[in-house]
This record gives C-alpha cells, structure tokens and sequence, in this order.
C-alpha cells in the first residue's frame, strides 16, 4: 500500500494518548511508548483500549483507522476516518451493478468459486475433489444469493471435516461454532478472520467503493460492512486455515495458548500475541505477482482486490477475484 | 528508507526538536531517533526541522540506509528495545 507507515498492533490493554502531536501508548506495567503518528497507517486494538476526543481528533488529520476485536476475539467495530477518496461516480456504478440480479450474480459466483478453490488449495486437494464438483454444479444452478450461501456453506462444512483429519485432537474444530467459538481450533480461525476483517475493511477505504453495498452477503445485514464480508472470503483460507495448519504442524500452538472452558474457548494473552505476530509477519510476505510482474505483499493484494472490484464497476473489467496461483 | 536522527542543539531548543522528531521516529535515546521514512517525508521532516533549529549553532545529523534494507542494531549496556509495531 502506498505509503512507508506500518500498522500498530495493541495486544495488551492500554490507554492512547496525545502527547507533542502525536501518539503515546501507556501500558499498566512497564513505561509509556511512544509512536511517531506519520508511521501510524491504521490500529489494529485486540484488547480494550482508552482513547479520547484528542487522540480522535490527531487520528483524524493523520487519516488513521482504528480496528478493535473484542475480548472474544471477533470484529468489535472500526473508529474510520473521515472519506478520503470519494466518488459518486464509482458509488453509483457499484449500486448499479449490485441492483442488477444477473451482474451482482454473476460477481457472487466468482467469489463462492474462488474461495472453494482456495480452501481446496489450502486443505487437501484430493479429499476435496468430490466436494468441490458438487459445488461447481450447485454454483452453475443457483439463482439466488441464499442458494449460493447454501452451497458455500456445504463444501465448507465437508472442507472443516477434512482439516479436523490433519489436526492434532485438543484443536479439532468438529463444526464450527462461533460467538462464542466452542473450541481452541475455532477460536483460532475466529481470531485470525476477525483480522483479515480489519484488514480488508482498511483496503476498501482507500478505494471509492461503498462498504455496505455487496453482492454475496445480505446487503441488508446492520451494522456490518457487507462488502467487507464478500471480499474478506476469499482471503480467509489463506490466512486462517493455512496458518492454523502450519502452526499446528509446526507443534507452535500449545493449549496455554488458549483459555477453554465448557463450551467455549478464547485465546490467552501468550496465544494472542503469537497470532498476532504470525499474521502481521504473514501480511508482509511477497509473492511474485503474474499481471503486475512485480513482487507484492499479500497486504498489498488485499487492496489490489478491492482495486479488481473499482474497475469491475467502473469500467466493466471481468471481476476475477483471487485465487492461491502458487 | 531507514534513517538514524542525532541532534545536538541548544538546551532551549532541545524541547521544540525533540517533539518534532516524535511525531516522525521513534525515540530510542535521549537525543537519538530512529525508524522508516518514505523520501517524501523526510523532506518535510527536513523542512520543519530548519524552521526550529539556529542553522549557525545547532546540528542534526541523519543516517539513511538505502531503501529496502535496516541496519543491523546492536544492543550494548541498557537500550531501549528497538522499535516495534506490536504492542
């Protein structure tokens, strides 16, 4: 993404002041931090944080986005700045396509396609052979929004079973659960997906697209990004399932890293920083891009996604969305 | 790209430089600050810089490493760790 700034990641709870014009971070244990507000891109808090009208104001005139996850660990809300990149033009084309069934259909099913192809990628692509055909023909006979969700819903249902095979016991997901998430392995891929939210919710709000209007999910859904949701999909297995793999493959996981109790799980403060720091170091990694010819961070193909979908409205550009080329 | 800020001011100025360079590098000594900059932000930087200094008594000196890359850091005696995105 354009700039040199990074993004900060709160794990433990604290209080953000303002202080000489930019940011200082108090912690109950240990001194004061301070932040150069020009490095600041946006916030990601996964704890409970303090912050004031000042703070908001300096955030503001910095364009700084502040993500917050609940104790829980999923999506709790954003403090976004005010628009900066404002077109009517794009927002009208958006609406436009999205009011129109066999377009915002057609940009469904890509998407549906393309997050089955990426879990297949991820998880075992023999096992899922048989799944993923089932899919392909229930994709081509959907009509409607609910159909296609329906038949997400079963290939991932059928993918969930085929990733508890290769997963240790304690981080079974057996059926995924979430609000709260029943289990460790639940409340690893909760956390995870709750970040690549923030992430993608930051993407789109550099383009002029509207966060609310999709095409995939209900756009009558309160209170939620719904676009956010649509393009988060096919970036979830990348992350989520295929960190949760390797971690546990890796032996890095451990059960101190969660706080189980009787049907429900949350991370520990250990288990957070360590996700944390898998995806924030995940975000960074670079791929060789074919179209570009450049190398790309996978942040960067968060937005250029959301970039995808500015033309597919603007320009009618076929939307293809991504898919795990490597 | 990289850059290492080291100033030596007037006592009197020492407050203005040293909130200024808050607002751009993380403090990791009394006068020593360090961290990423684009190219576009060190000119500002540069710029506001020479409005609060006596460019005939005081001087800042900047390290920048080539883009891409951060010097290796070594840590002698008490140091302040270096800087972090997580928190």
């Amino acid at each position: 993404m354009p700039t040199a700034a990074r993004t900060y990641w709160l794990t433990t709870s604290c209080r953000i002041r303002r202080k000489d014009q930019s940011l200082r971070i108090e912690r109950p244990e240990g001194a004061p931090v301070h932040i150069p507000v020009t490095d600041v891109r946006d916030i990601v808090a996964c704890e409970a944080v303090d912050l004031n009208t000042s703070v908001i104001s300096l955030l503001n005139q910095h364009r700084i986005n502040v993500h917050f996850l609940s104790h829980y660990g999923d999506y709790a809300g954003s403090l976004l700045t005010a628009d900066t990149s404002v077109s009517g033009q794009t927002v009208i084309a958006q609406v436009g396509l999205a009011a129109d069934q066999t377009a915002s259909l057609e940009i469904a099913r890509a998407i549906v396609a393309s997050t089955a192809v990426n879990v297949r990628r991820v998880v075992d692509r023999r096992l899922l052979n048989r799944p993923m055909a089932v899919l392909e023909a229930s994709i081509a006979d959907a009509t409607t929004r609910e159909q296609l969700m329906g038949a997400e819903g079963t290939f991932r249902r059928s993918a969930w079973a085929v990733l508890d095979t290769r997963l240790p016991d304690w981080l079974r997901l057996d059926g995924r659960s979430r609000r709260p998430p029943r289990n460790a392995g639940n409340a690893f891929i909760s956390y995870v997906n709750g970040i690549i939210y923030a992430r993608m919710l930051s993407a789109i709000r550099l383009t002029p697209l509207h966060t609310g209007v999709a095409f995939l999910h209900s756009t009558m859904e309160r209170q939620r990004h719904s676009l956010v949701l649509d393009l988060a999909e096919v970036f979830k297995p990348l992350f989520a399932e295929r960190l949760l793999l390797r971690l546990a493959g890796r032996g890095q996981l451990k059960p101190a890293h969660f706080e189980t109790d009787v049907n429900q799980a949350m991370l520990s403060e250990t288990g957070r920083k360590l996700i944390v720091q898998t995806v924030r170091d995940e975000l960074a990694v670079t791929i060789q891009h074919r179209s570009l010819g450049r190398n790309v961070a996978y942040d960067e193909l968060l937005y250029l996604e959301a970039l995808q979908l500015t033309r597919r409205c603007l320009e009618g550009t076929p939307y293809k969305p991504f898919r795990i080329w490597w | 790209m990289y850059v290492v800020v080291v100033y030596d001011t007037l006592a009197k100025r020492n407050a203005a430089i040293l909130r200024l360079c808050r607002q751009y590098l993380h403090h990791v000594q009394r006068s020593v600050f360090e961290g990423a900059l684009s190219p576009a932000q060190l000119k500002r930087f540069r710029h506001r810089v020479e409005e609060v200094i006596d460019q005939s008594y005081d001087s800042v000196l900047v390290f920048t490493f080539p883009p891409g890359t951060s010097p290796e850091r070594h840590e002698w005696g008490v140091a302040q760790p270096a800087p972090t995105d997580i928190l």
